[in-house]
Formats: structure tokens, C-alpha cells, sequence
């Protein structure tokens, strides 16, 4: 095997591994959650969230590899809109709690959505995360058909997006600011997870903007 | 969350205590009542054959042993698990190789660690509802009366629930395709394209072209297919067998290739491109994709002995004895006692021992080998018959030959594909068109008594057709057209008879055979929808 080929199998066992700990770890701190007084609680919801921030790292890191050397595919089925929101925001209770956030979802119970399941529900989980850590304490997820796209809104009530993530091109690396923090890396993650869906002559996409019903920042995912 | 748990038996397959403690609790946490826990795939197994569960959570990597998906495969091949079961392969992440590694036995989800106790919930949830959503359709499929599942299946989508639409109109395609009625399959699965592209529609359409022989148009749809969606894989076994019918081993073995190359941990699709490019004279492929069968085989259903002969036989070939001998013996060691394994070692070793120059040791072989095979009887495999009938001519025993190749021939005189197998058998020992004749007349023969007994039919003399057919199948008792005729026969005889018990059971009885010897699917489809329809009527004019 040479140099190359022993990199994608260390990736696969560590992530394996790591994902085993994680599993117990959040299991353990759910059975914390239940049985500690109040004023443990949010040191416990602390500890799941750091838990869940670490697989998310993990989850795009891998994907990323994947796409990066084309051993990638996503795996697409119809699914309720409804239940990817609910499982984004089932990602994040914990935190949502911590926070005292308030989530509103808007979405019709009939809504489809052909994706893949998995990925996509991370990608929200992902927004959702990021959302509540700059919202003050609401946040909204919509869903709407439009112009043969299913869009999925999240808005916050918090300060907005910076001015030079706006203006970035999100599904361009070299235009996001790596170094220096707040590097939108979840976003190009998203973008990327996006791009790849397709129908036809239509792709996914992502945009975010400033426009939140809630005063905030607003991001917007369609999925063809 | 509603107690959507109480009630349903539970089993946790997770070879990690932790992790298995860690779900136990969610599962508690959701009110479940009845948990089973197994550390290992075998423990899993012998776990679902005293319990039949609702729900298994399985996790995919389960340490040394079977895997996650070996332990689903096995489960729905041995009928471990019903329809209302929900599985769920538990996994790290989901990677392509994993995903692409399942042919028929696909679990009903895919859910990745970490998760917690809402996640769970939602994909259980989901699971139950669509499941218990299509039960009632499930049933009539699984008891044969097709116009009743697809009485229902419309019924359903004529209620109108945008949640279950997508999978009612795959369901009725699927049926209709089944019962022949390939007009509606293929307007259901072009109402479905044109709203969105979706890999199984377009299968289901290239699947149709297929069942009324258009291969060019089917493979020129698969071909498509796949150039859209390389990582599709029934798209490839389509392809392939397609070619297969049409005796393209060639083009077969590159798109098996292929389709082994996503998937290597497929053990039938290793199988399928092992014997097609053993059939090619590939030899190097050959011996690739017998070794990855052998070892895929050490914790999957689909283990066989048969692999380890082949590649033995390979070997032989190559007049590489000491490989040959080697792998026999790592196969006796697999196949401790085994009446089978023991018969396939000892055929190939007549060959082996008369190729090194050991008359003697052959002569013992071969007489092992016929006492062996007297002993199984009934239970020999085609495959293996012809082996035999090889070292019996090999070692000077034309009769013994002659007299199994005829059995096989009569047998088997409907399968094309087996008939070349015997061809290339004899040709491989310069036997070139030895069976030609035989062949011929057998296939001429089989023509004439059909050719009477429709006659027969057609004069309305069942009776007495049905006793020619019956009096032909003593001889070809697998053969494909004459259970199909009697089928027909016997349908027919019951649309003429009312509530004749008898006849009843006859119908049923055939149609296991038919399942049995392997009639397509399709053509059995048509008959069973008669039969259900017959049934019905029967029925109705009962409560009358």
C-alpha cells in the first residue's frame, strides 16, 4: 500500500473509533441530563454541546476528504420535509435549551423532499447551530416549494451576517477567511452538500443574506 | 413523543457495551418494554430465530465475524425477520462501499453515531408509519393474490396522502410489471419521470423493455441509466443479465466488473463475475473473484462450497495440482463432514490424480466419488452432476456419463443457459457436439408433446392433456414450459368447476413448484393474478 492509500484507512478507523466515544459520551450525558439538579443542567448541556460540535467537525471533515479525492455520493430518497427539520433541530436540543432559544418551524406537513436524508439533516443541524449561537432568542425554520425548489429559510434575531461573508462566494475555498475565525467553513460545507443535489437541469444552492423576518441573519438552502 | 414502543420487541446487535448500554437507555427513555441485546452477528441470528422482532438496531461493524449487513442478508434470505420488522443498520457513517454492498437485503434505514433519543425516535416513527401503511398490500403480495394488493394499492392513492404517494406509485408500477400489464407500469413510471429523474423509474422502464424481449432498447436504457448515475448498482445487475440472455458474456463480465469494483464485499455479484469470466477463459479475473467469494463466504449465507471447487478447478486447469490441493483442503477443513463438499473434492480429485500420472490413486477417487453420489441421491446439484459425469468420462466410464448427462439433459432441456454448460463441459475434453443429438431430439420432443397437449386443451380434452403432461414431467420433472402448461390447464379447469378442493389444491401445489424450479417471476405474475381473480370469484359466489 503506498503513503496515499494508508491515509483513508487511518481517517476511516480513527473516525470510527472517535464516533464510538462520542456515542457513549452523549449517551451518557442524555442519562446526566435526567438525573441532575437544575443547577448542573446547563454545565451538562455545555458538555453535550461541545460533544456535538466535535462530531460535526468530524462529519465535514470526512465528507469534505470524500468529495475532495471523488469518493463521494449521496444517497437520495423522498423524505417529509418535516422530519429533516425535526432531526436539525433534534441535533441541537440540548444547545437550544442551553440558550433558552426559542425555535418557530413553518412547514406543511405534506412537503417531499428528495435528498439525501443523512446529509442534508446534518447541513441544517449545522445552520441551526451557528444560528442560535448569534440569536438573542428566537430563531425560524420555514420551508416553501419555489420555482421547482424545495427552500429551507432559517432565521435568527441576532446582529446579522458580517459584511464579508455576505459578500463571499460561498462555494469558493479561497474566498472564505480560514485563519482568522468565524470562516464560514460550515457554510462552504453546506454549499457543497447543496451543489451536489440535482434534478435535471436544476442544482442546489445556498444564500444567505440579511433580510430575517426576526431582524437577524437569514440563510436559505434549495434543493431542486 | 407518543409510546410509540410499548409493545414491540426490540433487538440491539452492537458488539461495543457502552454503546449498546447508550442505546439500551434511549430505548428506555422511549418507553420500550422489550429489549434483547446480542454482541455478535451469530448471536444476532440465533437471537431472531427464537424472537420475531419488530424493530433490530444493528450495528454495521461488529468486530471479527458478520457484519451488519451480513447479519441482514442472512436474516431476510433465512426468513429471520417479516415484512412488519423495521432494521436499521447502525453505522459510524455511511459510506458508498457500505450502501453499494447490499443487493437485495437493503435495511430499512441507514442511521449514523452519535444520535440521541429524538433522532431514534423520528427515524422509528417514520419507519412504522410507512410500513404499517403498506402492510395490508405487503400481504396480499406475499400470499399470492395480486389483484387484491393492487385493488388496495389504488384505493390507497386514490386517498391522496402526498407523504405516501412516491411510494404507492413505485409499488404499483412494480405490480403492474409483475402481472404483465406493461402498458399501466410504464405510464406509472413516466407520470413519475416527468416530474423528477429518478434512477428506479428508469430502471422500471428498462425492466419492462426486458420482459417483452426488446434487449436493445433495455440495454440502451440501463446504459444511460448508468452513465447518470455510475454508483446505481441494480442499473448494472440489470445490465448484466440482460446480456446474459442474449449470450454477450463477453459485455456481462465488463459490466460485472464494474459493478464488483463499487461493491467489492457483494458476495452473489463476486460470484456471478467469477463464473462468467471463468466461462470467458479470463483466468486471472476468474481466480480473483473465486478467491473474494471464498472469503466473503466465511460469514454470509451465500457461503458455498461450490467456490472453493471452482477455484480448485481453475487451478486444475492451469495444471497448478498443488494450488488445487491446497484449496480442497482448506475446504474440507471449512466443510467438516459435509456430504457435498466431500463429493466436490473427491470428483476433482479423479482429474488431479490422473493428470500427475496416478491411475490407482484416481481409480479410488472415482469409485469413492460414484458411492458418494449414490449416497446423496436426489441432493446432488446440477453443477456437481456434471462434474462427475466429466471425471466418469475421464476415467473410461462412458455409461455413467451418458446416463447422467441424459437425466440432466431431459431435466434441463428449457434452461439455455445450463445446456452451454454441458457443451462447454464436453468440449473441454474433446467430446466436441458429443450430446448434440440428444439435445436436439430431447428439445424436439418437448415441442411435440406441448404442441399435443395444447391441441388437447384446445379441444377441450383436459383430462387428457393434463394426463400427457403429467405422464412427461415423470420424466423432466423441473421442466419449466410443462408446469407452466399444467398451470394453465388447471386454472382453466377451475373457471369450470366450482369449489373443487381438490383442483384447488392442485393449482397450489404447482405454483410451488413453479416458484421452486425458478419460473420468471413475470410469467408466473400473469397466472397468479388468474388464480387470485378465480379465488375471488370463488368467493363471492360462495356468500351468493
Amino acid at each position: 500500500m503506498s503513503g496515499g492509500g494508508v491515509f483513508p484507512t487511518i481517517l476511516a478507523s480513527t473516525v470510527h473509533d472517535i464516533k464510538n466515544s462520542l456515542g457513549t459520551l452523549l449517551g451518557l450525558i442524555q442519562q446526566l441530563t435526567l438525573s441532575q439538579s437544575a443547577d448542573q443542567v446547563d454545565n451538562i448541556r455545555q458538555l453535550e454541546f461541545e460533544a456535538n460540535r466535535i462530531n460535526h467537525s468530524l462529519m465535514q471533515l470526512l465528507v469534505m476528504y470524500r468529495i475532495d479525492s471523488q469518493k463521494f455520493s449521496l444517497v437520495i430518497d423522498e423524505y417529509p420535509a418535516l422530519d429533516l427539520i425535526n432531526e436539525a433541530v433534534s441535533q441541537q436540543d440540548g444547545l437550544l435549551q442551553l440558550n433558552r432559544t426559542v425555535v418557530k418551524v413553518e412547514c406543511g406537513e405534506d412537503l417531499m423532499c428528495y435528498c439525501d436524508y443523512q446529509q442534508v439533516a446534518n447541513a441544517l443541524g449545522n445552520i441551526v447551530n451557528n444560528a442560535q449561537r448569534y440569536a438573542r432568542n428566537a430563531l425560524c425554520i420555514s420551508v416553501e416549494k419555489l420555482d421547482g425548489y424545495l427552500k429551507f429559510c432559517i432565521e435568527d434575531d441576532g446582529v446579522g451576517y458580517p459584511e464579508h461573508l455576505l459578500n463571499a462566494n460561498l462555494s469558493d475555498p479561497s474566498d472564505l477567511d480560514w485563519v482568522n475565525g468565524n470562516t464560514g467553513l460550515g457554510l462552504y460545507f453546506v454549499a457543497a452538500i447543496a451543489g451536489l443535489h440535482k434534478n435535471r437541469d436544476k442544482s442546489g444552492f445556498v444564500r444567505i443574506d440579511n433580510h430575517s423576518r426576526l431582524g437577524g441573519a437569514r440563510f436559505c438552502l434549495f434543493l431542486p | 413523543m407518543k409510546p410509540i414502543l410499548a409493545g414491540k420487541s426490540i433487538l440491539i446487535v452492537e458488539d461495543y457495551p457502552a454503546m449498546r448500554k447508550a442505546i439500551r437507555d434511549m430505548l428506555y427513555i422511549l418507553e420500550a418494554d422489550t429489549i434483547v441485546e446480542a454482541d455478535n452477528g451469530v448471536n444476532a441470528i440465533n437471537a431472531m430465530t427464537k424472537t420475531s422482532f419488530d424493530i433490530v438496531l444493528c450495528d454495521y461493524n461488529l468486530g471479527n465475524g458478520k457484519n451488519g449487513q451480513q447479519v441482514l442478508e442472512e436474516a431476510r434470505y433465512r426468513k429471520l425477520i417479516g415484512q412488519h420488522c423495521i432494521f436499521i443498520i447502525v453505522a459510524a457513517e455511511q459510506t458508498a462501499s457500505m450502501v453499494l454492498g447490499a443487493m437485495d437485503s437493503k435495511p430499512d434505514e441507514y442511521l449514523t453515531k452519535p444520535f440521541n433519543a429524538q433522532q431514534l425516535f423520528a427515524r422509528i416513527e417514520r419507519n412504522l408509519r410507512r410500513k404499517q401503511f403498506l402492510q395490508g398490500i405487503e400481504k396480499e403480495i406475499e400470499r399470492g393474490n395480486l389483484f387484491q394488493a393492487i385493488q388496495d394499492c389504488e384505493q390507497l392513492l386514490a386517498a391522496n396522502d402526498q407523504k405516501m404517494r412516491t411510494h404507492l406509485l413505485k409499488k404499483r408500477a412494480e405490480l403492474a410489471t409483475l402481472v404483465g400489464d406493461f402498458e399501466t407500469g410504464r405510464q406509472v413510471y413516466q407520470q413519475i419521470l416527468q416530474e423528477r429523474d429518478l434512477p428506479w423509474a428508469r430502471l422500471g422502464l428498462g425492466i419492462i423493455e426486458y420482459q417483452q424481449g426488446n434487449f436493445d432498447t433495455a440495454i440502451a436504457i440501463f446504459e444511460a441509466l448508468l452513465q447518470d448515475n455510475p454508483l446505481f448498482l441494480e442499473g448494472y445487475d440489470w445490465l448484466s443479465k440482460t446480456y446474459e440472455t442474449q449470450d454477450k458474456l463477453q459485455d456481462m463480465q465488463q459490466v460485472l466488473n464494474q459493478a464488483v469494483d463499487l461493491s467489492p464485499q457483494s458476495i452473489l455479484r463476486q460470484k456471478k463475475l467469477a463464473e462468467t469470466a471463468d466461462k470467458n477463459g479470463n483466468l486471472a479475473i476468474a481466480e480473483k473473484a473465486y478467491k473474494a467469494a471464498v472469503t466473503l463466504g466465511k460469514h454470509s449465507v451465500h457461503k458455498s462450497c461450490g467456490d472453493f471447487t471452482n477455484l480448485a478447478k481453475l487451478y486444475a486447469k492451469t495444471n497448478d495440482s498443488e494450488h488445487a490441493l491446497k484449496v480442497l483442503k482448506e475446504m474440507r477443513h471449512e466443510y467438516l463432514n459435509n456430504p457435498e463438499a466431500e463429493l466436490r473434492a473427491t470428483t476433482l480429485e479423479v482429474e488431479l490424480h490422473k493428470k500427475a500420472g496416478n491411475e490407482q490413486l484416481a481409480d479410488d477417487c472415482l469409485k469413492k466419488m460414484l458411492t458418494l453420489s449414490q449416497q446423496l441421491g436426489n441432493e446432488v446439484p446440477k453443477d456437481l452432476q456434471l462434474d462427475i459425469a466429466r471425471s466418469c468420462f475421464l476415467q473410461n466410464q462412458p455409461e455413467r456419463a451418458e446416463e447422467i448427462l441424459n437425466g440432466l439433459i431431459k431435466t434441463h432441456i428449457d434452461d439455455d443457459g445450463f445446456l452451454n454448460d454441458i457443451r462447454r463441459m464436453q468440449s473441454g475434453i474433446g467430446l466436441e457436439n458429443h450430446s448434440e443429438a440428444l439435445i436436439q431430439s430431447t428439445k424436439r420432443e418437448l415441442v411435440a408433446i406441448n404442441n399435443k397437449g395444447v391441441t388437447l386443451y384446445k379441444q377441450g380434452r383436459y383430462g387428457e392433456a393434463m394426463a400427457l403432461f403429467e405422464k412427461a414431467m415423470s420424466v423432466m420433472p423441473d421442466n419449466k414450459t410443462i408446469i407452466i402448461n399444467m398451470l394453465k390447464i388447471t386454472l382453466h379447469d377451475l373457471k369450470n368447476a366450482d369449489h373443487d378442493q381438490q383442483k384447488l389444491l392442485r393449482a397450489q401445489k404447482l405454483f410451488k413448484k413453479a416458484r421452486q424450479v425458478g419460473i420468471d417471476k413475470q410469467k408466473l405474475g400473469i397466472l397468479q393474478m388468474e388464480f387470485s381473480n378465480l379465488l375471488r370469484k370463488n368467493k363471492l359466489e360462495a356468500k351468493a
